[in-house]
């Protein structure tokens, strides 16, 4: 009896004193962002967090790091979703999810963003709109970018290249002459080759670019069986292991940056945020570089994949008013002109092009604003709910190409069959620039 | 009288383990038995991951639709000219119908998992989900050549540590380094080592000397990432083979080398006949825990190669959080637990492993 006594007793002690620690929490909040950690990403965040807490005393704001590929932190996210849990309040997603993670997140309109989504660009609010409903805040958007080495190109007395053929040219020549001079480990183009979303921005950029359609097209027709696309995969397959290193088929794009960084790459493919890093003291790559379109193809345009994260407000946070004021600080033209500046990351915001600070940063914002304002979109919008599974269909298929386990056309052909099983949709006509 | 004392007493025992097994039991109950269930249960539905969208009961669908193949005779290619069978010009090699001409497409798509050849006549296997069937593959091959390797070094290894030498206990620690060191950790370790250009230690050195160009890319060409990811853990759990073997050895009683010393039995035969038969109890509980958990392997898969080429885990971990098949996932889930049962199973019948 007495030992049951003390039992109770215990018990009685351990939930008192738990009640005492949440009612001590009370008094301050701890807001958690899950935001990226690619290049200055997290360290930028940081910041504004910190200025958040300094003008909001009473709220903790925590940076959750999250993986960098795309798919992984999907992953997680949906593990926190899955199980409604209340330790993420904000989320950072990609542009391509709102039609699948919609039914998580709180309708922002209900929280005020009525007044500020007028300043965002249009094309990323509306993406962000579900049933009428405002899911996420545009927080910096991305559009496929060439970057490439002025001094070699100088040095060779090239032309920054305008068509995939240019590109392969130059970057041969440019690579054999490098290795005769004595940098082995040079190579001419690196770009996202690994099994992942990046893979299917990559691709959609040649296809576009090559008439080639966009996989899907808006109005749901499976597009991807055409000549075009598969003549510009079988290109983008010579390039593995010839201007590409054979290791291309396994680089995401802190892959393809370091190795740029280091000065072993005349061209690359990456997002608007390796320019301010590019740029850093002591990198070889400092100063002497540049951006422009990505080449184009046969349909004479070029195409840039649209990319770009957005903040989402969990709508199973214990906070929701206070979270919902922190994504709108955090999206907000003063984080955003801070995260331009300082990380070269696009702002959503119109007025910041033309803001003067952010031009001296990164001029190629204002040089280079019709790509980020035309980039093609991945069919995410014409296979919601599906489209993670379309896109690993697609980017399996064209990496199957890259490593040679697989001619273009067996696998685009099953590619199609594979998307008309998935989503349902009829086969049409590519889409053109 | 003291009979029913007796049993009276047994039966106090009985209730009184009864009670104490209780907890336990009931613990089990909770943290294995209802998972399992429940994995049971969403291997017959459509349950997608992380989302509202109403769950229905399938059936046996998640289940056909992983393991249903089907086998197909391709057709050689006739050239019109000569009325013979079509030969490639540059690899002079028969050419064959591609798969995609013979493999059903109506109700289910089938689509090629592998090809093989038979008296001259050429078969593709087709497979709804081939990346399942060659996942499964994956496993096994993974499992067979790791788990053998480990088994090899780590005898040698304890064999050595096991004789007398100076610094043998500082030696007994720093072998089990790898083991110690978490598989994520050590996987990203070996990712830059394996790295695609001479920036990577084995393309640095390869190059050196002079022995292969400086550009293999060891994690994502097909031929190599097997004999990749088998080097890691080999690498890692070599230690832990090592260690259980060990054990084994330090049971077997020093008399009987002496008296086979006496008797005149080189080292050899000392081996074959002495320290093999007796460390094969041992033997075979490191190789059961070895096999079972090879077979469920994830990590270094997931961490090196992520969805370039699956492991049975791996591959299950993808369709849930990528795919969001809940239902999906669950079925990969039994089938991984039917194989690994299978071979629990296989392993203690044939090494007569007493389950007393």
């Amino acid at each position: 009896m007495r030992k049951n006594l003390l039992l109770v007793l215990a018990l009685v002690f351990i939930i008192a004193f738990s009640g005492v620690v949440m009612a001590q929490e009370e008094d301050e909040i701890t807001l958690t962002i899950a935001a990226g950690a690619v290049g200055q990403e997290k360290a930028t965040a940081e910041e504004a967090a910190a200025m958040y807490m300094e003008r909001n005393p009473g709220v903790n704001v925590e940076i959750l790091d999250t993986p960098d590929l795309a798919n992984d932190r999907y992953g997680l996210y949906l593990q926190f979703l899955e199980a409604e849990s209340s330790k993420v309040d904000i989320y950072q997603i990609d542009v391509i999810w709102p039609g699948e993670l919609a039914e998580h997140f709180l309708d922002l309109y209900d929280y005020g963003a009525k007044e500020v989504v007028d300043k965002h660009f249009q094309a990323i609010v509306q993406n962000n709109t579900v049933d009428g409903k405002l899911i996420a805040l545009p927080w910096f958007t991305d559009a496929g970018l060439l970057y490439y080495r002025t001094d070699l190109l100088e040095k060779y007395d090239r032309e920054v290249p305008k068509t995939w053929d240019e590109l392969e040219e130059t970057a041969r020549y440019i690579m054999e002459e490098e290795r005769a001079a004595g940098n082995e480990d040079f190579y001419g183009y690196v770009w996202q080759g690994n099994a992942y979303e990046g893979l299917t921005c990559d691709a959609l950029e040649w296809i576009y670019s090559n008439g080639g359609g966009k996989i899907v097209s808006d109005d749901k027709k499976i597009t991807i069986n055409n000549d075009k696309a598969i003549e510009i995969i079988d290109q983008a397959a010579g390039w593995v292991g010839g201007i590409s290193p054979a290791g291309v088929t396994g680089m995401g794009e802190e892959d393809a940056r370091s190795m740029w960084e280091a000065g072993n790459a005349l061209f690359m493919r990456n997002w608007p945020y390796a320019y301010a890093l590019g740029n850093e003291e002591g990198k070889p790559t400092a100063g002497n570089f540049d951006v422009s379109p990505l080449p184009a193809g046969d349909s004479g345009s070029s195409a840039g994949t649209l990319g770009g994260w957005n903040l989402a407000v969990s709508k199973y946070s214990e906070h929701p008013e206070e979270a919902a004021k922190l994504a709108m600080f955090m999206a907000g033209e003063e984080v955003q002109k801070l995260r331009a500046v300082e990380a070269t990351l696009n702002p959503t915001i119109k007025s910041l092009y033309e803001d003067e600070d952010v031009l001296e940063a990164a001029p190629f914002f204002g040089s280079l604003y019709d790509v980020f304002t035309n980039a093609v979109a991945r069919p995410s919008t014409a296979t919601a709910p599906k489209y993670n599974q379309v896109s690993e269909q697609f980017f399996q298929a064209v990496h199957s190409v890259l490593t040679g386990e697989s001619d273009a056309r067996s696998a685009i052909e099953y590619l199609e069959l594979d998307l008309m099983d998935t989503t349902g949709f009829e086969t049409g006509e590519p889409t053109q620039p | 009288m003291a009979i029913s004392s007796s049993s009276n007493l047994a039966k106090e025992e009985q209730k009184l383990a009864f009670k104490l097994l209780l907890p336990a039991f009931l613990i089990l109950i909770i943290i294995a038995l209802y998972p399992l269930g429940q994995v049971f249960y969403t291997s017959f539905t459509n349950r997608e991951f992380a989302s509202s969208t109403k769950t229905e009961f399938v059936g046996l669908d998640n289940y056909q639709a992983l393991l249903s193949f089907t086998v197909k005779e391709l057709d050689p290619i006739i050239d019109q000219e000569t009325g013979e069978q079509a030969v490639d010009e540059e690899t002079g090699e028969k050419q064959f119908q591609r798969p995609i001409r013979v493999l059903p497409r109506d109700p289910h798509l089938y689509r090629p998992a592998f090809e093989f050849s038979f008296f001259g006549n050429k078969y593709v296997v087709g497979a709804r989900t081939p990346d399942f069937i060659r996942s499964v593959w994956n496993t096994l091959v993974f499992t067979f050549f790791s788990v053998f390797f480990e088994t090899l070094l780590g005898l040698i290894v304890a064999l050595v540590v096991n004789s007398e030498f100076k610094g043998r206990g500082a030696m007994r620690a720093v072998m089990l380094v790898p083991w110690a060191v978490i598989t994520v950790v050590s996987a990203r370790m070996w990712e830059w080592m394996f790295e695609p250009t001479r920036a990577g230690l084995f393309n640095m050195l390869g190059d050196r000397f002079g022995l292969i160009d400086g550009s293999y890319s060891f994690l994502s060409s097909a031929n190599l990432q097997l004999p990749a990811i088998i080097a890691v853990d080999v690498w890692k759990t070599t230690p832990f083979m090592a260690l259980l073997i060990l054990a084994g050895l330090q049971l077997i009683p020093n008399e009987l080398y002496e008296a086979a010393e006496v008797d005149g039995a080189s080292k050899f035969r000392q081996f074959f006949n002495i320290t093999l038969p007796l460390l094969k109890p041992s033997l075979a509980v490191a190789l059961i825990f070895r096999t079972l958990d090879a077979l469920r392997v994830f990590d270094v898969f997931q961490v090196m190669l992520s969805q370039k080429r699956y492991s049975m885990a791996s591959f299950n971990y993808f369709q849930l959080i990528s795919a969001r098949k809940m239902g999906m996932a669950s079925a990969i889930g039994v089938i991984i637990f039917i194989i690994i049962f299978a071979f629990a199973i296989l392993y203690m019948k044939s090494l007569g492993v007493d389950t007393e």
